[in-house]
């Protein structure tokens, strides 16, 4: 098992009401599970929303395999004022 | 009381009677005299009692209007930007003294003054970020502003759009933000373009610019402006909203990603601020990030956001700062 740290923004946070929150995941597990995972667990809210992924303040462009303790950004597109 | 150096120029040209004191270090009146003047030398805890008005320098005119409230002195002056802005205003016969509190930080100083101040910055969107951004930039002395946008004053801007008031609501934005940045500096070039951009104009308008703000308030054009970023190797700098966040970013400079790299999926219709709420300030603060970021870039200083995103939460005052 790995312990990962999710950090919420904009959209992500206003879905699930939370800023950040900690998952206990298999080993193996991908960004992009994660991100299906987040998803789902805000309920449709996101289904519209194109998510932007950063792990450890990285952005990546590719899902790639997490390790424990890593922490994972999900970044929706905001508009302006 | 202050006095710029074109203002004493006048006075030594008239012939009026006053006595200059230096209150410089030594090493200091050494390294760059007081061009065409005389003055008495002193120290920062002796100033001389003349029966003359004073003129009293320092190197950047800060020091000295310190002393000249803390000793109550009432017959002296304090060289605004100080043997820094006049030593510059003799050579160039240009008074850069109005901006000594921003020339006096090591990393701006006369010679980025002097970028600044031949800059060509084009804002996109004259709304919650176009304004903030557009009135520090033409404070700091940007050279010459073009600011675009399609569309009219309304009562519910108001509350986030500092330039215009009660009396503008229905006036084409441009138009107001114009009058109200000149008066900020007379001396800056303000250009609008009454219209949208878009893909058949967005080039014409950034071509030729140092710099692209993007403060609009839509994807779609936010899109079009990295992809006129891109092709004309113009800088892009970010700034987008959602009710007590912002994001920043500085694209397409020195070969970093650039918006659509970081956003790859677009999405043409997504909450914004009419749909989301939000409180003025937040528009405030990143605008004047954004503004701050393009003074970085004009004049060089890093570290900047060049290649990176910065998040910024209003709620709890929190940042984030992803490498791109």
């Amino acid at each position: 098992m790995i312990k990962i740290k999710i950090k919420c923004f904009s959209q992500v946070k206003y879905a699930l009401g939370k800023k950040e929150l900690v998952l206990e995941l298999e080993s193996g597990t991908t960004t992009q599970e994660v991100e299906k995972l987040i998803r789902k667990k805000a309920n449709r809210n996101l289904d519209i929303v194109s998510l932007s992924v950063a792990v450890n303040k990285k952005y990546i462009s590719k899902s790639l395999v997490l390790n424990d303790g890593d922490e994972v950004a999900f970044i929706p597109p905001v508009q302006g004022g | 009381m202050i006095i710029t150096p074109q203002e004493l120029q006048k006075w030594v040209n008239e012939g009026k009677s006053f006595t200059a004191i230096d209150i410089r270090p030594k090493e200091m009146r050494i390294e760059s005299p007081l061009s065409k003047l005389e003055p008495v030398i002193a120290n920062t805890k002796s100033i001389p009692s003349i029966n003359n008005d004073l003129v009293l320098i320092c190197q950047f005119g800060i020091v000295t209007e310190g002393i000249i409230y803390e000793k109550e002195l009432k017959n002296a002056y304090s060289l605004l930007g100080g043997a820094q802005a006049w030593n510059e205003f003799q050579l160039a016969k240009e008074d850069f003294s109005r901006w000594s509190r921003q020339t006096v930080l090591s990393e701006i100083g006369l010679e980025g003054q002097k970028r600044l101040m031949k800059a060509k910055i084009v804002i996109v969107g004259m709304g919650g970020l176009g304004c903030p951004a557009a009135q520090s930039l033409m404070a700091a002395g940007i050279g010459k502003l073009k600011i675009v946008d399609g569309d009219t004053v309304e009562l519910s801007n108001l509350h986030r759009q500092p330039l215009y008031g009660a009396e503008d609501i229905g006036r084409m934005k441009v138009e107001v933000a114009k009058e109200k940045l000149e008066r900020l500096n007379g001396d800056a070039i303000v250009e609008i373009e009454d219209l949208y951009l878009n893909k058949d104009n967005g080039y014409n308008i950034i071509n030729g610019s140092d710099i692209v703000i993007d403060a609009t308030d839509n994807i779609s054009t936010r899109i079009l402006i990295d992809q006129f970023s891109k092709e004309l190797g113009v800088p892009m700098v970010y700034g987008g909203l959602f009710q007590y966040e912002g994001q920043i970013g500085v694209f397409n400079v020195n070969g970093c990603k650039g918006y659509s790299d970081l956003f790859p999926v677009s999405q043409s219709d997504q909450d914004n601020c009419a749909k989301t709420g939000m409180l003025g300030m937040l528009p405030g603060i990143i605008g004047n990030i954004q503004a701050l970021e393009t003074i970085k870039l004009i004049v060089g200083i890093t570290p900047n956001l060049a290649g990176k995103l910065l998040m910024y939460d209003g709620m709890n005052h929190s940042t984030q700062t992803i490498m791109l």
